[in-house]
């Protein structure tokens, strides 16, 4: 993890992996994004805070194209988002997502949940995909719950299934949607584990989360939204003792 | 310990609970004279409704069974059973239908033996068997006349024994060949019927043509049913509404009107020089009318899935197609399995309907072939037929159960 410098506007460099420019959303009439701009570096672990219905879900659901954004300017990796549906499942291919629910698929088993992607999407043979599977989790933590079905599990040991079948595809960038909020306190600490040790190893990661001392601990720069907009950007450290917009004081000191 | 509840504070932290493992009493089973108590004389007004239900069962009861053993009779159903079982199929094309028979058991066999289902052995079960297993001799044995016919039902019952074996030894490996078996016993038994000389389907009649109509239909609406449903669903304005328009047209009409028209305007609307067989066009009209049924039991199915797991399947890159086929479906049909069998069931029965288009289904030829040698007393020809459908939709209807119980087992 390098160190976060002053950000240099909405220009791409080779370093650049994600870019936003001026991105607008509306449900309905509701206005979820203002124009968000940013840009992640390759290998920055971004945590991105703020009230619900601030538009943190909804920017990174963007990124991966499960929300369609209604103006502005999304490139991932190079590609741009546009309705062209080759260019979307190439860039979901090279993003991982984990979600509050889990989302596992429950008619399969925890292995051929994770073999599923590699194999349909990228065509891996069905003996190194299972490997890798097996490789992934014991990463996570679980190699004994091959064969049980979600159901089996608890909740954190779902949510790292979760993980392991998204690192499956070998993706570039993992996005977390508030991926603890939906857990049980005491299974919270094994799945903050598994991401922060995700960070150590170089992944670009965005994380939607409260977990402030996960925040403190991994992220390289925290985004802080309010009603559709970054109102407030700055390193974790600054960010948690000296922030400099009254929004996110107020926020602060309401979930401290 | 005081009567004062404890403050929070106060209760003590148990960090290893040494109470001993306590058992709930056991309860004495109960007695037959006490259920009988417990169940039909708890209250004078239960002891009065015990006793007017017991009169009512005891005076039907014996009026049905006077009739079946005594004043029916029976012969006229062991004379026409060639007829009820195939109509006018000509007797020396048998051979045909047997074989179909045999392909079809054995198929059933081993997928009784692959699936394990009805591996279950209680005495109970088996006690029920065994009665079952009497009274279907029993039958056999008034209505079977020479060795052939026996020799015939015996072989059928060693291929299903023998289909129940391999596919016990084959185990899952056999699941691949066993799909693909089915899929061919298709043409094979189409071959079977009409292939080599074979009889035309005008011939095909009695209970054989219920079934030929059942399977066809069932195994036709059910994928259709499926593309229509999700054509309901479709982003696409023309697949959406046609689908649309076919679910609610067909559903809004009864299938007798349906067969009618089949009969009479479908011809006019296909091109020239096509021309279908009645059981074709019966066919189509069934099988139309149980996809659009199928089709909003599947719709049900696709509305029980949450959109999360449409949104996985997304965010892992998978094409629409193959998330339909890999997550959506297979948890939404799983989920339908009651509704579905329900609704082929309904379909078996309705194939008697097609006795309206003059086709010599099992309930044609019931009515009208005793007319010509038992002067025209068809009770006994009816109550049999009816016994055959009973047997068949109660066996789907059984079957049906033991997969929900199979599918649902840890999985969800």
């Amino acid at each position: 993890m390098s160190e976060p410098e002053a950000r240099g506007g909405a220009l791409e460099t080779a370093d650049d992996i994600i870019v936003a420019q001026d991105v607008k959303k509306w449900f309905g009439r509701f206005q979820a994004l203002r124009g968000v701009s940013t840009t992640i570096r390759r290998g920055e672990v971004v945590v991105v805070i703020g009230p619900s219905g601030s538009g943190k879900s909804t920017l990174i659901r963007c990124i991966n194209r499960l929300e369609r954004h209604d103006a502005g300017m999304i490139a991932v990796d190079g590609i741009e988002l546009t309705d062209d549906i080759r260019d979307i499942h190439r860039i979901r291919s090279e993003i991982g997502m984990v979600f509050q629910s889990f989302n596992l698929f429950p008619h399969l088993t925890v292995q051929q949940n994770i073999t599923l992607a590699p194999r349909n999407v990228r065509g891996v043979p069905k003996a190194t995909a299972d490997e890798k599977a097996r490789e992934l989790l014991e990463r996570v933590g679980i190699p004994e719950q091959a064969a049980k079905y979600p159901a089996q599990l608890s909740g954190g040991q779902q949510q790292r299934v979760a993980i392991a079948r998204a690192l499956a595809m070998e993706p570039k960038i993992m996005l977390f949607d508030e991926p603890t909020s939906a857990l049980d306190p005491e299974m919270i600490k094994e799945v903050l584990d598994v991401m922060a040790e995700l960070a150590g190893t170089g992944m670009t990661m965005i994380v939607v989360t409260h977990e402030i001392g996960f925040a403190k601990a991994v992220a390289d720069r925290v985004l802080f939204f309010d009603e559709g907009s970054i109102v407030e950007e700055s390193p974790p450290d600054r960010f948690f003792t000296e922030p400099q917009n009254e929004r996110s004081q107020r926020f602060l000191s309401q979930i401290l | 310990m005081s009567g004062r509840p404890l403050l929070p504070e106060e209760v003590p932290l148990v960090l290893e609970d040494a109470r001993p493992v306590e058992l709930a009493p056991p309860r004495p089973p109960a007695t037959l004279g006490e259920w009988i108590r417990g169940n039909l004389f708890s209250s004078p007004f239960n002891t009065v409704l015990t006793v007017v239900a017991g009169v009512v069962i005891a005076l039907g009861g014996y009026g049905v069974l006077r009739w079946i053993f005594v004043s029916a009779d029976w012969q006229v159903v062991k004379a026409n059973l060639r007829v009820f079982m195939i109509g006018r199929f000509p007797l020396e094309e048998t051979w045909r239908i047997w074989a179909s028979a045999y392909l079809a058991v054995f198929l059933a066999g081993l997928s009784v033996g692959v699936t394990g289902i009805g591996v279950r052995r209680t005495a109970a079960g088996a006690a029920r068997w065994l009665i079952l297993g009497g009274l279907v001799v029993y039958a056999l044995i008034f209505l079977l006349d020479g060795l052939r016919v026996w020799v015939s039902i015996a072989a059928g019952a060693a291929l299903l024994g023998i289909g129940i074996a391999v596919g016990r030894a084959g185990g899952r490996s056999l699941r691949i060949p066993l799909a693909i078996g089915w899929i061919a016993s298709f043409l094979l038994v189409i071959l079977l019927l009409r292939g080599f000389g074979g009889v035309p389907p005008r011939l095909w009649g009695g209970f054989v043509l219920n079934l030929v109509v059942a399977v066809v239909g069932i195994s036709l609406s059910f994928p259709a049913g499926v593309l229509l449903a999700l054509g309901r669903r479709s982003s696409l304005p023309v697949i959406r509404f046609f689908s649309i328009g076919v679910i609610e047209i067909v559903r809004g009409v009864p299938l007798v009107t349906l067969l009618i028209f089949g009969q009479f305007v479908l011809p006019l609307l296909l091109p020239s020089g096509v021309r279908l067989a009645p059981i074709l066009r019966a066919l189509v009209m069934i099988t139309i009318f149980a996809a659009a049924y199928v089709a909003e039991i599947v719709r049900g199915g696709l509305q029980g899935i949450h959109h999360g797991q449409y949104e996985a399947a997304r965010a892992l890159g998978l094409p629409a197609t193959r998330m339909m086929l890999l997550i959506i479906l297979p948890q939404a049909l799983r989920n339908t399995i009651p509704a579905m069998i329900g609704q082929f069931i309904s379909l078996f029965k309705d194939t008697s309907l097609i006795a309206v288009l003059g086709l010599n289904d099992l309930l044609d030829v019931s009515r009208n072939a005793p007319r010509l040698e038992f002067s025209g007393d068809v009770k006994e020809a009816l109550l049999a037929a009816a016994l055959l459908f009973w047997i068949v939709a109660y066996s789907m209807s059984r079957w049906s159960q033991r997969l929900e119980r199979r599918l649902g087992v840890g999985e969800r």
